[in-house]
């Protein structure tokens, strides 16, 4: 059985960590790093709940093996907001009601930090084609997009 | 569920992914991505011994142009190219499709040469690459050649490659001048293609007439299929509805779908017969609109 050290790099934190080759990144991270935010969900790449940003880009943490991790950067939902505060996309996510059971959640903002990264005002195309990969199942879609709306419009104010 | 066993190799160079696959064809698989890979791993459909991770290789993640040629390496992510100004520039119809592949996260990982190599039927890249005839260039320990694309596809998840032999470099001309492409897709959502559709025709300036089409139809079928009955059905004649009408009924009738949890045969081929029509009536259009200017 393959086992490797790879250096994983998670909100900043560099972590060295044996892996086997069958672990994914999702149970590296939460399994050994006992960072719980990114959750299992469909187990291929369809529902969006174990999003992280890897290198900046959004992945599917239960599909991508850790020792291909090797020497990344990642981000997940704990990895967001400063000093106790809060991250923007978090405090409208709470603002708008964007939840409620909540599962989705950490990979939505995850995949809204990428889109805004990307698009700092997106369109309503734009915003609805890159969150169609991540799926609530509790149906708060419409306040997801109202939240990242909302957040679109203060980047455009503060562009102003 | 998680994954099986496996162990794990790190290729730094094609001699050495290509030795290690020679070694073990049985039991060894190339990782490039891992998207589709990694899923069938899962269900227990696929259970390599050995998995052969090419993606550390240096210098197969590139877009080029050059003599009149666009050259894609292997490791070249549906990102890469969805985001691509040269891709944009000159295979536009690519950064049309690709935002349609997946969702972010399955582009931010796939790439294209483990996209072709796979020979997933519901794909969209290779129905609309075999209708701009590109090659892709093939390597193994010592020696490297060049394959149409449309040699490629030989079942379902089953290629013409031999176990030791790689993708490195997708290539595709240019288009010649008065040449249109449209793909079009049929989906549930960002679901897997279930009928996809490309057409690309060439008009000869005065006369307006085609002079040479592709009609390509992907996800109906084990591989992508060329109807060429289609495509003489439109040489020779100007845009006429009933003319792209007669080449989308021979479309549909030369697929063949399976019933499946998407779609019945029938309903597939319903699909496969407007979006042949559309695309033959956008692609006659775009190839026209270079008239002008």
């Amino acid at each position: 059985m393959t086992r490797k050290k790879i250096i994983l790099s998670v909100n900043g934190v560099r972590n060295e960590i044996e892996v086997e080759a069958k672990e994914t990144l999702l149970e590296t991270l939460r399994n050994r790093l006992d960072l719980t935010g990114a959750k299992l969900g469909c187990d291929q790449q369809v529902c969006g709940s174990c999003t992280v940003l890897m290198n900046d880009l959004p992945v599917s943490s239960c599909s991508v093996l850790a020792m291909d991790a090797d020497g990344c950067e990642i981000l997940t939902v704990e990895g967001l907001g400063a000093g106790g505060a809060l991250h923007p996309i978090q405090q409208a996510f709470i603002e708008h009601g964007a939840f409620q059971c909540a599962y989705c959640t950490p990979g939505l903002i995850l995949a809204v930090k990428y889109l805004l990264s990307r698009f700092p005002r997106p369109t309503e195309p734009q915003l609805r084609h890159y969150l169609a990969g991540n799926i609530c199942r509790c149906g708060c879609h419409v306040e997801i997009l109202q939240a990242v709306r909302s957040l679109a419009r203060r980047a455009q104010e503060n562009q102003l | 569920m998680g994954l099986n066993r496996f162990e794990y190799i790190e290729a730094s160079s094609i001699p050495e992914a290509s030795r290690f696959l020679a070694d073990r064809p049985e039991e060894a698989r190339i990782y490039a991505g891992g998207t589709s890979l990694l899923l069938l791993m899962k269900q227990r459909i696929a259970r390599p011994a050995y998995l052969v991770n090419i993606k550390k290789i240096p210098g197969l993640r590139y877009i080029d142009k050059n003599d009149g040629t666009v050259r894609i390496g292997a490791l070249t992510t549906h990102h890469d190219l969805e985001f691509s100004p040269l891709i944009r520039r000159w295979l536009p119809v690519i950064s049309e499709l690709e935002p349609e592949v997946a969702n972010i996260r399955v582009r931010s990982t796939g790439t294209i040469g483990g996209n072709l190599g796979f020979a997933e039927p519901l794909t969209d890249l290779p129905p609309v690459l075999i209708a701009m005839d590109a090659r892709i260039k093939v390597a193994d320990e010592s020696l490297e050649r060049l394959l149409p694309l449309e040699h490629l596809f030989r079942g379902y998840y089953e290629t013409s490659l031999r176990p030791q032999e790689l993708i490195t470099e997708i290539q595709v001309d240019l288009p010649a001048p008065f040449f249109g492409i449209k793909y079009l897709r049929f989906s549930m959502g960002s679901d897997k293609p279930l009928v996809g559709c490309a057409v690309g025709i060439r008009i000869d300036p005065e006369s307006k007439l085609c002079v040479d089409a592709r009609c390509v139809l992907g996800c109906v079928g084990p591989t992508p299929l060329r109807v060429r009955e289609a495509e003489e059905a439109l040489k020779g004649l100007p845009y006429r509805v009933n003319s792209s009408a007669k080449a989308a009924r021979i479309a549909a009738t030369a697929c063949s779908p399976l019933t499946d949890l998407r779609a019945t045969e029938e309903y597939k081929r319903a699909i496969v017969e407007v979006l042949m029509r559309r695309a033959v009536e956008e692609a006659f259009r775009r190839a026209s609109s270079k008239l002008q200017g």
